[in-house]
This record gives structure tokens, C-alpha cells and sequence, in this order.
């Protein structure tokens, strides 16, 4: 579905991925991660168009996506919860919901989209009037991703959601991701929890300092003596 | 002091402050949106209003057609200005300085252009009803004064509907708020930037014919009008058209009152030390919320 070749990608002088290759295919919930700066918000936002590609291609159904802005990639149904949630602070719950379905080709159904969020995260029904700004951490990234379902994401790119929730939070809003993998979205997580994100995803990749240094099945990388003494403190 | 001339005032007040109102909406638009502070927003409202004045002068059209016509007109012309000046500047680095330099350049242009062809001297737009007046009980209200504000409401509360009910709308608050979330759902920020600098431009041409309905011109009125937009935007907060509004009439009122109770050299004393005394406690204008 996606393929991301030999990828790098800087800001100004200092290279922030340096020939990054992943692969991920359709149905799949693969698994991003490593320390902090090591490239890992990078990479989505290379995807997503939000920074320019230095070298390399990124394919998307046999279509190079390299150049493309991103009001044109969501487009094709690659979607991204930004890191940090990125809400319209000062729009309402619904509005925020709205603007998901901005793009041309899923904004005739953008009341129906609606009601299916409502109906999948209620809690935001009842605040729909609210500035979206005013809510919890946890209420906050149910928009975000209630935003990110309004544009009928086919890729899924989650940056680092449970940032700065509480357990209880953090461990709903895994089961919601899970959920929409099960129903066909094809997602790309990015996280510090690492043991519960590996417990949840397929495959897994590692970066460090903008090098894949490890990739492999969720369940060797939970065994990895590499993986066990940097992210799980074992 | 007298009841009456309180009031009168107070009124007056309320009607000029809907004229800044609806001035400044556009001016804390392109400010909020585009961080492109554009120092030609008033002589584009000048503009306006003497192309209504030539218009009424040479062919009897009515100011309230003249700024119907002014708003699509303007509105082009402002998407061809932005592709033309102002898209080349927002890739620089300080876009703030090197928007109000532009623009500085831009307004003097059109001063001297407004210049050649209107001629120096003070106008004033005089309508087949401008010397008539409401009167009821002991108030007077001229009916080009209400006109005026009639048409300053109508033009703030068609922008209120855009921004909050249509997508383009929406995408405009969107674009300012979180510029980045707005692009990965698909606004296209060089588009919204256009429009909202056209319909900033076309607004402050339906408000400067506005403006001319209450006070006389010139050629260099827009300088103080700039002045009065800095106020506006910075007691409302950039980019809030609520807070815009509510702080075009505050300032309206209290430039009302002050006119008709202290003598000419202290009016403009007065509402220019307001207008530090906010910057120095409310830099970010009186209202908490960033509300639309
Ligand atoms: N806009 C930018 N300009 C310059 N350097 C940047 C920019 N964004 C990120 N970087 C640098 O690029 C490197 C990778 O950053 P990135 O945000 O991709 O890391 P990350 O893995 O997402 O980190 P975190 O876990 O803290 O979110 C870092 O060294 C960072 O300082
Ligand atoms: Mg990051």
C-alpha cells in the first residue's frame, strides 16, 4: 500500500532521516518507534507532505507521492493525528469534527461521518458545542481522531495519541486504534509506550538518530535484547 | 451634563464604532490569518470611497450600490494583487516587516494616485438624502449616518456568517488557528490566504464608503484611519471578528463621548492614550477567549 524508500529528509544543514526505507501493506497496523529526536514525526510528516523529501520516494499504490502538498494527499485517504493533537482551539468540538471532512471528496458525507463519531465517541456528542480547547487531554485526542475519521483515512499516521493521558486514558484510546484496524483502517503508530504498542501492532520499525537501526514481527522485537534495554528499561 | 447630549453622542458613538467595526474586521483578518499586517487597508477603504463619490457625483448611483458593486470588485482585483505582491513576500522570513514595508509602499502609491485624479481637497459623499435626519423625541439621527451603519452591520454580519457557517469559512479560522492541522485536512493555505486578503480588501472598500457617509476625505485620510484600525485590532484581539466588532464600538463610543465633551485637541489624546495603555496591559486585547 505504502512504501517508503531510502528516504532522507533535513532541516537546513542537519540531516533528520537518513535513508529511510519501510514498507507497510494494506489492513496492516505497524508499529514506529524510538528515543525522543530520532526522526520519528519526521517520517509522518515526509508522508504526509508536510516536509520537503531531500531523497528518496515514497509510493502509495504504485503512484509517487514525492512533491505532493498535503491538502492534496488526504485526498487519497492517507491521514495523520498530529503529535501534540494539533485542535482548532478556538472551534467548537463539532467544528473541529467538520473541518476533518474538508477535502472535496468526503464532504458530502460529512453529517453522516458525524453521527458515526458521535455514536463511536459519545462523550464528544455531549460537548459538541464546547471550544475544543477547553477539553481534557483525553477528551482532546478523541477529537483529534474523530477528526481524523471524518476524512475516511485509508492510512491512518497516529503520533504519539496517549502523550500526556493517564493510564486509563492512554489504554482507551489503544483499544480504539485496535478497533479501527479491525474494521479495514490500515494504521501507522508512533509511540513511547513502547510495550503496549508492540503488544497491539504487527510489525514494528526502530529509528535512531534518523537510521532504521531495527525492524521485525512485534513479538521478536518485544524479545530483542536491543529493544528490551532501551525502551522497556529491562 | 445633559441627559440629551450624552445620549446623542453615545449614539453617534455606537454608529462610527460600527464603521471601524467593520473596517477592522478585514485588517485583523489578514493580521490573524496571514500575519501580513497590511498597512494599504485604509487607502483601499479610501479608494472605495471615491469611487462612490465619482459614481453618486457623475452618474447619480446611490452609496448603498456603490458598495454592493465594490465588494465583488475589489475582491478580484485583491486575488490579483495577492498572487502579484503579496504570495512573493510570504515565503520571507519576518513576513510581518516585510508585509507592512510592501504594503506601506502600496498605500502611499494609491494616496498619490487618489491624489491625481480626486484632487486634494476634503469631499464628502452627499446622497439625495443626506441632509434629511430621523428625529425622534429630542435625538436627531442623519440618514446618511444611518446608512452608514446600516451598512456596516449588514457587511459584519455577512463575514460572521462566512467565517462560522460556510467551509471556505471555517477554513479561514482553521488556517489561522493551526496552520499545520488545517493543511494535513486538505486547506490549501496560499488559496485561503487569497481570499481572505481579497474579502479583507473588498470589506475595507465597503467600509471606507461607509465611513465617508459619516466623515469628510482626502487623499491622506487613510493615515489616521490606519491609526484607528491599529486601535480596533489590538483592543479586539488579531483575528477575532467578535472581538473586532465589540472593540470597534467601544472605541466609537468613547470617541463619541470625548468629541462632545472635550475640546477638539483632546480627542485624539484621548483614544491614542488608550491605545497604549492597552498595549502596555492587554497587549493581546480585552477579550479571553479567541472567539471567531
Ligand atoms: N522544524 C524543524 N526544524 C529543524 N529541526 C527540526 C525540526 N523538526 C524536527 N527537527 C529535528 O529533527 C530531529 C528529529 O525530530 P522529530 O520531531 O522527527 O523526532 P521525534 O522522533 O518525533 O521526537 P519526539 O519523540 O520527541 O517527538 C530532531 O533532532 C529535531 O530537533
Ligand atoms: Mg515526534
Amino acid at each position: 500500500m505504502l512504501s517508503v524508500e531510502n528516504l532522507t529528509v533535513c532541516y537546513g544543514q542537519m540531516k533528520a532521516l537518513r535513508s529511510v526505507s519501510i514498507e507497510i501493506s494494506a489492513g496492516q497496523m505497524v508499529a514506529l518507534i524510538g528515543a525522543n529526536g530520532s526522526g520519528k514525526t519526521t517520517l509522518l510528516n515526509a508522508i504526509s507532505g508536510l516536509v520537503p523529501i531531500e531523497e528518496g520516494r515514497i509510493i502509495w499504490e504504485d503512484q509517487s507521492l514525492n512533491g505532493f502538498p498535503p491538502d492534496k494527499l488526504c485526498r487519497k485517504g492517507i491521514i495523520q493525528v498530529p503529535e501534540g493533537r494539533k485542535l482548532f482551539p478556538s472551534m467548537t468540538v463539532e467544528e473541529n469534527l467538520i473541518m476533518g471532512a474538508y477535502h472535496p471528496n468526503v464532504r458530502k458525507k460529512a453529517q453522516e461521518s458525524l453521527q458515526k463519531v458521535f455514536s463511536s465517541f459519545p462523550r464528544l456528542a455531549d460537548r459538541r458545542r464546547q471550544f475544543a480547547g477547553s477539553l481534557s487531554g483525553g477528551e482532546q485526542q478523541m477529537v483529534a481522531m474523530g477528526r481524523a475519521l471524518m476524512a475516511k483515512p485509508r492510512l491512518l499516521m497516529l503520533d504519539e495519541p496517549s502523550l500526556g493521558l493517564s493510564p486509563k486514558a492512554a489504554a482507551e484510546i489503544f483499544e480504539i486504534i485496535r478497533e479501527l484496524n479491525k474494521e479495514g483502517i490500515t494504521i501507522l503508530l508512533v509511540s513511547q509506550e513502547v510495550m503496549q504498542t508492540l503488544a497491539i501492532t504487527t510489525y514494528g520499525y526502530v529509528l535512531e538518530n534518523g537510521v532504521l537501526v531495527l525492524q521485525g514481527d512485534c513479538k521478536q522485537l518485544q524479545e530483542d535484547p536491543k529493544v528490551k534495554t532501551s525502551y522497556l528499561g529491562m | 451634563m445633559d441627559a440629551v447630549l450624552i445620549f446623542q453622542s453615545l449614539i453617534s458613538g455606537i454608529m462610527m464604532g460600527m464603521v471601524y467595526a467593520l473596517l477592522g474586521v478585514g485588517f485583523s483578518l489578514t493580521w490573524g490569518v496571514m500575519h501580513v499586517i497590511h498597512i494599504s487597508h485604509g487607502a483601499f477603504g479610501l479608494l472605495g470611497a471615491y469611487a462612490a463619490y465619482s459614481l453618486l457625483q457623475y452618474f447619480g448611483v446611490d452609496p448603498i450600490a456603490s458598495a454592493a458593486m465594490s465588494v465583488p470588485l475589489l475582491f478580484l482585483m485583491a486575488c490579483g494583487l495577492y498572487q502579484l505582491l503579496i504570495r512573493p513576500i510570504t515565503r520571507a522570513k519576518n513576513i510581518i516587516m516585510a508585509s507592512m514595508i510592501l504594503t506601506f509602499g502600496l498605500a502611499i502609491i494609491l494616496e498619490n494616485i487618489m491624489a491625481l485624479i480626486w484632487k486634494a481637497d476634503p469631499r464628502v459623499l452627499t446622497p439625495a438624502y443626506s441632509s434629511g435626519a430621523l428625529i425622534v423625541g429630542p435625538f436627531y439621527f442623519q440618514y446618511p449616518h444611518l446608512v452608514g451603519f446600516g451598512l456596516s452591520l449588514v457587511g459584519i454580519t455577512a463575514l460572521y456568517l462566512f467565517l462560522k457557517k460556510t467551509y471556505t469559512g471555517m477554513a479561514v479560522r482553521a488556517a489561522w488557528q493551526q496552520p499545520e492541522a488545517a493543511r494535513l485536512y486538505g486547506v490549501n493555505l496560499f488559496q485561503i490566504s487569497m481570499i481572505t486578503f481579497a474579502l479583507a480588501v473588498s470589506t475595507a472598500g465597503a467600509g471606507g464608503i461607509c465611513l465617508a457617509l459619516l466623515n469628510s476625505f482626502e487623499p491622506h485620510s487613510h493615515n489616521l484611519w490606519l491609526i484607528y484600525l491599529f486601535l480596533v485590532v489590538i483592543v479586539g484581539g488579531v483575528g477575532n471578528v467578535i472581538g473586532t466588532a465589540l472593540a470597534g464600538l467601544i472605541i466609537g463610543v468613547i470617541t463619541g463621548l470625548s468629541m462632545a465633551f472635550l475640546p477638539f485637541q483632546w480627542v485624539n489624546l484621548v483614544t491614542f492614550g488608550l491605545l497604549m495603555v492597552f498595549l502596555i496591559f492587554r497587549p493581546h486585547g480585552i477579550f479571553k477567549q479567541e472567539g471567531l
